[in-house]
């Protein structure tokens, strides 16, 4: 097979230095005769492919380089197959679906029988070695399932434990999520000036790379260095009453991680939440408003009879997909808390169950672990949807 | 009165705007402030934005002392190959559920929804021990093969939405011109849908290009790191490493703060693209 591999890459190779060749005399032309043809567009596509191949072979080494190529010639063949062989319509949906639908079979679905596969079995670091050998792993029936509940997947939290950690967390996330959203959007739907200035200030949290914003807002929750503390002890200093009320700088990491990564991913996931409101918000006709008005309506009946309502369409999805979102948030957790002889008191099931697999090495387990993970998410989007579905049928 | 009473709301929702964008802005400004410092005080209670004898020598110890640039090497060309791979699948695939009827369409939009419900930290595990299993581990390839499908129902569904308002009768004649569907797609869907395509690229390239779970798992040696992994690192060893990772943070951040500003008003309507046609 590598062999294959390797000779393929060499006819590859020719032919992609033949197409930069032709390409080159091509823009040599253009470039000083201003002469071109209606393929220029192709040699052009040809020289950027080159390049682009080029750059794939250069940096990521021959066995990267054949097996983009021979995607890509796999691709061609597909079109041209389409094109030439069959003229039928009837193949050709099926023939443009397939890489897609290819791909996702052996890199989603595959995977995820390969779990179920794996949660039967019984694989471990001492084990992971014949495996990998030989392919075969002893079986172990319902052992795994029965561990999921009875051996805590980390060093002490026990999975119920877990399970009311992560409600509790995906609870307090979302509501906060949806509040600052909220207040945001109506705030910056009110002012008349600079609102493009705010709005693209407010995103910012959403736009940063995420590892680079929790990471230097784990920075500020430092017990000495960080901003907060140093502002609980400037409060100190020009408040001395404060103390007595029990205001200290306190160790945010080691003492409260599940309080620091609360605030944390609250502070990420608000500015989200502020986009798709404030694009609910924008396409209400003010002629509610209006007729509201001149029936006497306060503010407050406006919000919760006019806005609510019909901002409910873009927030009900934006909720659901927070849920789940904020349901699988491994990164904000393992970011704060995943550095060697980080603290497990802030672990939700998702975190826990990386920490079980890659921290602890227990394959197998972390296996059954995931899929109790699944249908117990599985059960509550099920559970969403009916409830959604229901509301709309009473309504109409 | 009434004049008034608008002008104090107004200046109330301006200082709690302002005190909301600070609060947002404030840990970026802090990141830079930490980046400029100088070597002797990287760590302190210091609150001002410019330091005193502000310098950049903590940009230049991180390029010369660690491999950031290898990084952002290696996560640039992870990122390019897989978002090359995703769009280039999804843009046939979606033409295919957008123009014709057949067989087991209805399923197959069924089960791509379906995959969403699959959440990507759960699949960690597996697609680990197949790359594994295939020698790939520490390698380009396997960290793109990891990535390459996890956008792609996302994509499709993005993609299908945008062709379904680009008029039939277009293509109908350039096929009258003498081209067939293939063409037709190649010559005038593609070029129409550039605004999708890229918006689908965009979103396969920033999700790529901040993974960081599956990176921590398939990548070890340092010199295969991707940027985040490197980060992560730096930020590791607060105490002696935090301007380096300051300076590398807004190395990475500005570029992403610059095209995100941009691209946004595309992104936001992109998500709801996708979801209308639902």
């Amino acid at each position: 097979m590598s062999e294959i591999l390797l000779s393929l890459g060499q006819v590859l190779s020719f032919m992609l230095l033949i197409a930069a060749a032709i390409a080159s005399v091509e823009l040599y032309l253009w470039a000083h005769f201003k002469y071109h043809d209606k393929n220029s567009i192709f040699y052009a596509c040809a020289l950027l492919f080159t390049m682009f191949a080029a750059f794939i072979l250069k940096a990521a080494g021959f066995l990267t380089a054949n097996a983009f190529l021979l995607f890509l010639l796999f691709e061609i063949f597909l079109i041209f197959a389409s094109k030439k062989l069959l003229k039928g319509k009837k193949y050709l949906p099926y023939l443009l679906s397939a890489p897609a639908f290819l791909g996702l079979a052996a890199l989603l679905m595959y995977p995820f029988i390969f779990q179920i596969y794996l949660s039967f079995h019984d694989l471990k670091l001492t084990t992971i070695m014949q495996w990998k050998e030989t392919g075969s792993i002893p079986f172990a029936g319902f052992k795994q399932y029965l561990a999921v509940f009875t051996v805590p997947p980390l060093a002490e939290a026990g999975f119920f434990k877990l399970l009311w950690r992560t409600l509790g967390w995906t609870f307090i996330n979302v509501f906060f999520h949806v509040l600052g959203g909220l207040t945001l959007a109506l705030m910056l739907s009110e002012i008349t000036r600079l609102k493009g200035v705010y709005r693209t200030l407010l995103v910012i949290p959403w736009a940063m790379p995420q590892v680079v914003a929790v990471l230097a807002m784990r920075g500020e929750f430092h017990s000495q260095y960080g901003f907060v503390n140093v502002m609980i002890k400037k409060a100190l200093d020009i408040f001395p009453w404060l103390a007595s009320l029990g205001v200290a700088p306190v160790n945010w990491l080691s003492d409260y991680p599940l309080l620091t990564c609360i605030i944390i991913n609250i502070w990420l996931g608000i500015p989200f939440m502020t986009v798709i409101i404030l694009g609910g918000l924008q396409s209400i006709s003010k002629s509610y408003y209006d007729a509201a008005e001149i029936d006497g309506a306060g503010y407050f009946q406006k919000l919760f009879y006019i806005t609510m309502p019909l901002i409910k369409p873009v927030l009900m999805p934006a909720v659901t997909l927070g849920t789940v979102w904020t349901f699988n948030n491994i990164n904000v957790i393992y970011l704060v808390t995943g550095q060697a002889g980080g603290t497990e008191q802030a672990d939700i099931l998702v975190s826990a169950l990386y920490k079980a697999a890659f921290t602890y090495n227990r394959y197998s387990y972390s296996a059954a672990f995931a899929m109790v993970i699944f249908l117990i998410l599985f059960a509550i989007s099920i559970s969403y949807s009916k409830i959604f579905s229901e509301r709309k049928e009473g309504k109409i | 009165m009434k004049v008034n009473r608008k002008l104090i709301k107004q200046i109330l929702l301006h200082s709690g705007l302002i005190i909301a964008a600070i609060i947002c802005v404030y840990p970026l400004s802090r990141i830079f402030t930490v980046s400029i410092r100088p070597g002797d005080r990287i760590v302190s209670t210091d609150l001002a934005l410019i330091p005193d004898g502000a310098t950049f020598i903590s940009y230049l110890k991180l390029l010369k002392e660690t491999y950031f640039l290898r990084w952002l090497f290696n996560s640039l060309v992870i990122t390019v190959s897989t978002s090359f791979i995703g769009v280039s699948l999804a843009s046939t695939a979606a033409y295919a559920f957008s123009r014709f009827e057949f067989f087991g369409k209805r399923s197959a939009m069924i089960m791509l929804l379906a995959t969403q419900m699959i959440p990507a930290g759960m699949l960690i595990l597996p697609l680990f021990l197949m790359i594994m299993k295939l020698n790939l581990m520490n390698t380009y390839l396997g960290m793109i093969i990891a990535y390459s499908v996890s956008s792609l129902p996302f994509s499709i569904w993005i993609l299908k939405g945008y062709y379904d308002t680009i008029p039939k009768s277009l293509e109908e004649a350039a096929m009258v011109d003498g081209t067939g569907h293939i063409g037709a797609f190649w010559r005038v869907i593609l070029p129409l849908s550039t605004p999708a395509l890229s918006i689908a690229f965009l979103f396969n390239f920033t999700a790529a290009w901040n993974e960081y779970l599956v990176a921590r798992v398939v990548l070890f040696s340092s010199k295969q790191y991707t940027w985040t992994l490197g980060l992560f690192e730096l930020q590791g060893q607060f105490i002696t490493q935090w301007g380096m990772f300051a300076a590398g943070s807004m190395l990475v951040t500005i570029p992403v703060l610059a095209v995100f500003l941009y691209s946004s008003k595309w992104l936001v309507s992109g998500l709801t693209l996708g979801s209308v046609k639902g």
